[in-house]
């Protein structure tokens, strides 16, 4: 029996790890090989913090329709469904508010400041709520004409929408092999065909061990969290990357941290992100495939499942 | 035949036929102790290897499924333990590189 190829790498400000198990150890190690290369390639091209990157140059592009390779036409595809999936909360065409709030540069490694200074720092708690001009209706993709077609103006951020669409995209290239698991930064994939379960272990956004533990066949689960990325901003106040769309300031909402599972990475980063934001009382609406919560002082919520992961949700 | 003679004889006679009914009696007796006492031996060869766990019936000889069986179990049950502590690690082993490598998921 062969065994599974890992492989470790930066990429997207954080960690990413692929595993794969294929009919031999030497074709596991070449499909890792070939994933880490798509998932570097791809991180330069998507990259905001790259004035070479191409999404980049489509941000700064004035016309409304802008040639674009096929990997930058599913970002944009994907940052309209996870708009419209998830009824607006999860935008990401609020680029000019998150560099106003203070991300304007990669901030890999550790935050500025702990998540417990963070939280200290701001006493109100609310929930988000979609931006009123829902800019990312204005985005669309013409394949015929391979353009993404958007307002100018309108920019859009890679952020974890981008760790998603590239997990379910190499895992289409590795879902013959027996098993796999492809983890870009926290969005993960997983599936093969030998029908293996594997065990995902849920972050401690407070530095401690793991909280939970899933199991997983095929599918996915992303993690978004306001603790990773803290620093202070202008106001003196703390400051995170996850935005409160309605008033582009950081979302306090009194979750830190919700897990998804959900048939897609993609889809698990939109229900995911959705789920933090809707706070408390509302995040169960937006975990329907199962997930994790995590509040503000460290409780653990494990959301049961409503639906199985072979069924796509529709919430709205 | 005088009288005297005649009375004679028939007291002989008397006399073989009580020796030969005391003979028959102790040959009865002596098969009955004889059997009795192989009965015995038998029997306590059966019991002392039913009590010290030898059961004829699960041999080695045995033809069927189940019989087979036991007697691996036994043979098993026999081995040295380093030998089945060994044995249980290799199938642990074999099981660790069976099951994926486990992930984890963080904030991204």
């Amino acid at each position: 029996m062969s065994t599974e190829a890992h492989r470790r790498f930066e990429c997207f400000g954080g960690t990413a790890t692929i595993h794969v198990r294929a009919a031999s150890t030497t074709a596991g190690e070449k499909a890792v090989d070939l994933a880490q290369t798509r998932l570097l390639e791809a991180h330069r091209r998507l990259s905001r913090f790259s004035d070479e990157s191409e999404l980049t140059r489509l941000n700064d592009d004035p016309r409304w329709e802008v040639p674009a390779t096929p990997l930058m036409r599913a970002l944009a595809d994907a940052v309209r469904r996870a708009g419209s999936r998830s009824g607006g909360l999860v935008d990401a065409t609020l680029l000019d508010d998150i560099e106003r709030a203070g991300y304007r540069e990669s901030l890999d490694g550790e935050p500025s400041i702990s998540l417990s200074e963070a939280l200290a720092s701001r006493a109100e708690r609310a929930p988000g709520t979609p931006h009123p001009d829902r800019l990312w209706r204005s985005i669309g993709v013409d394949e015929a004409e391979a353009t993404v077609i958007r307002r100018p103006g309108v920019k859009i951020d890679s952020g974890g929408i981008a760790k998603g669409l590239l997990a379910d995209l190499l895992a289409d290239q590795l879902r013959e092999h027996q098993t796999y698991a492809v983890d870009c930064c926290g969005d993960i994939r997983i599936g093969g065909r030998a029908g293996q379960e594997r065990r995902v272990r849920v972050d401690d956004p407070f530095g401690g061990g793991p909280v939970h533990e899933l199991k997983l066949r095929d599918g996915a689960v992303a993690t978004s969290g306001i603790g990773r990325r803290c620093w202070v901003a202008p106001d003196g106040g703390a400051g995170h990357h996850i935005l409160d769309p309605a008033s582009g300031e950081p979302a306090f909402t009194g979750i830190v941290q919700a897990t998804a599972l959900a048939p897609t990475a993609l889809l698990a980063e939109v229900h995911a992100k959705a789920a933090l934001l809707a706070g408390p009382k509302r995040a169960d609406v937006w975990l329907p495939h199962g997930g994790v919560v995590i509040r503000d002082g460290g409780e653990v919520d494990v959301i049961a499942a409503e639906q199985p992961l072979t069924e796509l949700a529709v919430t709205a | 035949m005088d009288p005297f003679e005649k009375t004679e004889r028939k007291r002989e006679a008397r006399h073989r036929i009580r020796a030969q009914r005391e003979r028959a009696g102790r040959l009865k007796a002596r098969a009955v102790a004889i059997s009795l006492i192989c009965f015995a031996l038998l029997w306590g060869v059966v019991f002392v290897e039913m009590a010290t766990g030898n059961d004829p019936v699960l041999g080695d000889s045995s033809s069927t499924v189940a019989k087979g069986s036991s007697a691996r179990n036994l043979r098993a049950a026999k081995a040295a333990p380093a030998e089945a502590e060994a044995e249980a690690e290799a199938v642990e082993e074999e099981f660790i590189e069976e099951e994926p490598a486990p992930v984890t998921t963080s904030q991204s």
